[in-house]
């Protein structure tokens, strides 16, 4: 039971972080149509810019710098990925983001190297609850994804921008039609959802290490949350997150125990989460009408 | 010097890749004139109204508003120019409440901006778009009870006064409705059309109707131009055009009530 | 899409016949050096074709082509070798090389349907994430079961010669001419092959589909099964090369199937043309040339003045690739080589047409 706990305690962590990145995956495919696969990118990007600027900031105010750079970043991808009127189609758009996730861990790789990076948490040690370990970190992360989780929806709501992106999310013909400009609005998508990719990598790196390619992980799972509410819905994106991060923790951790796989069990995580997201969307293959 | 007419067509084509869709049609409109564009299914209609309004790119041909060229510009900068469009099925936010709706009307001219810059001139226009609100509404009493609830949760002939009152909110002088009266009942097209003709003479708010239904079109506006199979055919003041042997038997069905004898079975081609 | 009946159609199967045959010669002339990266133009030549259909009919993309590709290659090597790791390299422990060939394109092909079946009802996406994984699941099998696969290290070494009824094409040191000449006949072959197709009545459904999936599934088009049938070959293909090249090299080691080889094959499709033959031909050519070039000048120890970091190989290879891709589906969203035909016939005054 302690163990399962334990497991379950990561697995929530983590699965928070990619929460934000499937949450963010949804609100540009809901805005736009356009699937983002550079949003593992914004992920990786966040912890790099992080690991760089906590040496010489406050970790508050390096985690504010790191998640506004690349919600500036996130933007310039919007307005290229969104390309031409008329010309430029979604399948088109979904290329593309792939060329600017591969041009992102280049300029990575160039800039970072090829080794994991880390900063180390500021929490001291970790707290024990009943004989489950827990890191603050943990708990940091799964706090802030819920808050912003809150405060996006409240957003969408009660703003005028808010506002705005769900016109385009209901009818994007419309939205034109009262003058909304598509494009910025989709600068503005990209620009929210990069900054909720790199919030949960500012904060998951001390205990997630990100490297260059990270983005393809990340990306991945990330997808799978969002596909978990068929690319539409932040609340059961954010439970596909979550489901997916546990799901994932617990395979690993009782990986040992399923036979055939033994002590190579470690290294099936990501295999565990991709064979868990492909199935999650072979059962909404089943359930969604082929639009 | 003559002022150029409020709206000017000239040659507009229409293409959707090798299929012609519009083939050359011209007409104009003067400021606060009511003219309808009648013809049946599939003549084009939707597709000139596309091509005006920025939603299609024209393969040739020439838009001017107040003889200012906009052939090709995007839709807001037609709406910022003062061309607004009802399109056709209403096309309301629906899961936006009513009153969001009708502000994204006014705000939609501000999201050619970035986030930050959209904000504060939506906050800095605050009170100027909240009275055009208040007039929107005591021109349409029945929006203000309805501004909370998601549009899309709204009657037929209440969506079409929130796509009405969101096209009045970015203060057009030119309103293009397509196909008000499809798939509404009678006595609510009837409460529409006298709300327009209410909305023209008093506010001066120039009206394009485009229409299948011929009657409700002929009898609101007193201009009209027939389109058929992408080309113009007839045009002429209504009550000529009523007269007019050809239109009597092709869209006045012989005294029917079009609207009526087929209801919301108009779709134009799609792109 | 298709720009049949500007050529008359013999004169285009004569110069397409023709021009195979050159591709085949030339396989004979090069040295050893050139002819490696000759034989991988080919290998990709196939693979794009099959992912052009796919991508340009079906409206789908696949991010799983390398994976396809992987998976040709070890179902080939360890079919040869033999399934059982204690008892590897001995003589007759495997099966014949030549039936491994077979069997890799069948087994890539049966993966594909199964994991097509629900995802291809769905929109493109859906697909492009869940080939993606499967790239990635192989990868991890690959890595985890080293005792069949060799993982990294040592990685698998294929020593078996590929030999068709005693006609010898691959030998103890790898690709031969032969095996190049024969690559490229292949790619001929798969060529005619998807020109049929398209050109069939199956041709026209798929046509169809493209310009309309509504429109065609209205016709009474069944469109998913269209769909399905296209991924399957694309799979196919992909496999085929992979057994192909398990036996060029004689050595397969996971480094050589990353996830980036499944994009370079977008790549080519997007640089050719979605759904044009010739151009995935032509795709594939120049990007695995354009590639070769720029992992060269990436290990150069200066360019320009500047010195070279250790990572620019991968850098200069990835990054300006990205660009590249980006640049082409921006600006040429039917392909580079469609548009450069477009420019040309543009310079040329309309002769016969309209």
């Amino acid at each position: 039971m302690r163990e399962f706990l334990q497991l379950v305690v990561v697995g929530i962590s983590t699965g928070s972080a990619y929460a934000l990145v499937g949450i963010g995956m949804v609100l540009v495919f809901r805005t736009t149509g356009i699937v983002n696969f550079a949003q593992g990118s914004f992920a990786v990007l966040g912890g790099l810019f992080m690991v760089e600027l906590v040496d010489e900031l406050h970790g508050l105010l390096a985690g504010l710098v790191a998640v506004l750079a690349v919600g500036f970043v996130g933007s310039l991808v919007g307005f290229v990925a969104v390309g031409f009127r008329h010309r430029t189609t979604p399948l088109a758009s979904l290329i593309i983001t792939l060329g600017i996730a591969l041009l992102i861990a280049s300029l990575n790789l160039l800039a970072f190297g090829d080794r994991p990076h880390t900063y180390p948490t500021i929490f001291e040690r970790a707290w024990d609850i009943g004989g489950v370990l827990v890191q603050p970190q943990y708990v940091l992360v799964a706090g802030v994804t819920l808050l912003a989780a809150l405060l996006l929806t409240l957003g969408l709501q009660r703003t005028i921008a808010g506002q705005a992106l769900g016109a385009c999310a209901d009818s994007r013909r419309a939205a034109e039609l009262v003058g909304i400009d598509v494009r910025a609005v989709a600068a503005i998508a990209f620009a929210v959802s990069a900054g909720l990719s790199a919030l949960g990598w500012v904060l998951l790196t001390p205990v997630d290490p990100v490297n260059y390619d990270s983005d393809v992980r990340i990306a991945i799972n990330g997808f799978a949350a969002a596909a978990f509410g068929g690319l539409a819905s932040i609340r059961l994106a954010y439970v596909g997150g979550l489901v997916l991060g546990v799901a994932q923790q617990l395979v690993v951790g009782y990986a040992d125990e399923i036979p055939g796989l033994g002590q190579q069990a470690r290294q099936y995580e990501l295999a565990a989460a991709l064979v868990i997201m492909l199935v999650l969307i072979g059962w909404r293959a089943r359930h969604e009408v082929h639009e | 010097m003559s002022t150029p007419p409020l709206l000017e067509i000239e040659g507009l084509v229409v293409k959707y890749g090798p299929a012609v869709a519009l083939d050359g049609v011209s007409l104009s409109l003067e400021a606060g004139e009511r003219v309808a564009l009648i013809g049946p299914n599939g003549a084009g209609k939707t597709s000139l109204l596309n091509g005006v309004c920025g939603l299609l790119e024209p393969a040739a041909g020439r838009v001017r508003l107040d003889g200012r060229d906009l052939t090709g510009r995007g839709p807001g900068e037609i709406v910022r120019a003062g061309l607004t469009q009802v399109p056709e099925g209403r096309q309301v936010f629906p899961t936006l409440p009513v009153e969001a709706n009708l502000l994204l009307g006014a705000y939609g001219r501000e999201f050619r901006h970035e986030l930050v810059s959209a904000t504060l001139r939506y906050l800095r226009r605050r009170g100027e778009i909240a009275a055009r609100l208040e007039r929107v509404y005591s021109l349409m009493p029945k929006l203000r009870e309805l501004r909370e609830r998601p549009a899309g949760r709204t009657s037929g002939g209440e969506q079409q006064m929130v796509a009405i009152g969101r096209a009045l909110m970015a203060e057009p002088r030119l309103l293009a409705i397509d196909e008000l009266s499809l798939g509404l009942a009678p006595l609510v097209v009837q409460d529409l059309s006298a709300f327009l003709l209410r909305l023209n003479e008093e506010e001066g708010v120039a009206l394009l109707l485009v229409e299948q239904n011929a009657v409700l079109a002929l009898e609101l506006c007193s201009r009209a131009y027939v389109l058929e199979a992408g080309r113009l055919v007839l045009a002429g003041p209504s009550h000529e055009l009523e007269q007019n042997e050809t239109v009597r038997s092709a869209y006045l069905g012989g005294g029917l009530d079009v609207a009526d004898a087929e209801p919301g079975t108009q779709t134009e081609p799609g792109p | 899409m298709s720009r049949g009946g500007r050529l008359p159609g013999l004169l285009r199967l004569a110069g397409t016949l023709a021009a195979g045959a050159f591709a085949i010669w030339l396989g004979y002339q090069l040295g050893p050096g050139d002819r490696s990266l000759y034989t991988l133009m080919g290998l990709y030549a196939i693979v794009a074709i099959g992912l052009s259909l796919l991508m340009g009919f079906a409206g789908q993309i696949s991010l799983g082509q390398g994976a396809f590709y992987a998976l040709g290659a070890y179902t080939a090597g360890i079919l040869t070798v033999g399934l059982d790791p204690d008892d590897r390299f001995l003589p007759e422990a495997g099966i014949d090389p030549a039936l491994a060939v077979v069997a890799a394109p069948l087994l890539t092909g049966l993966v594909a349907a199964v994991i097509g079946v629900p995802l291809l009802r769905l929109r493109g996406h859906y697909l492009a994430f869940a080939t993606l994984a499967l790239h990635l699941i192989l990868l991890a099998v690959i890595f985890a079961q080293s005792r069949f696969t060799g993982g990294q290290d040592p990685g698998l070494a294929v020593i078996e010669p590929l030999e068709v009824f005693g006609w010898q094409i691959t030998g103890v040191t790898g690709g031969t001419a032969r095996h190049t000449a024969i690559v490229w006949g292949l790619v001929l072959v798969t060529l005619l092959v998807a020109l049929n197709l398209v050109g069939s009545r199956a041709g026209r459904a798929l046509q169809a589909i493209a310009t309309s999936e509504r429109t065609a599934a209205a016709a009474g088009v069944n469109v998913s099964a269209y769909k399905l049938r296209l991924f399957v070959l694309s799979a196919s293909l992909a496999g085929l090369a992979g057994a192909l090249y398990a036996f060029m090299l004689q050595f397969l080691s996971p480094d050589a199937f990353g996830v980036f080889l499944s994009i370079q094959f977008v790549v080519m499709v997007a640089v050719g043309g979605l759904g044009s033959i010739y151009g995935a031909v032509v795709g594939a050519v120049a990007i695995t040339w354009l590639e070769h070039e720029l992992r060269e000048l990436g290990t150069r120890p200066s360019l320009l003045g500047f010195d070279l970091p250790d990572q620019a190989p991968q850098v200069f290879s990835v990054g300006v690739f990205a660009v590249i891709l980006i640049v082409v589906i921006l600006f040429f969203p039917r392909g580079l080589l469609p548009a450069l035909g477009d420019g040309m016939r543009r310079l040329r005054p309309a002769r016969d047409e309209s």
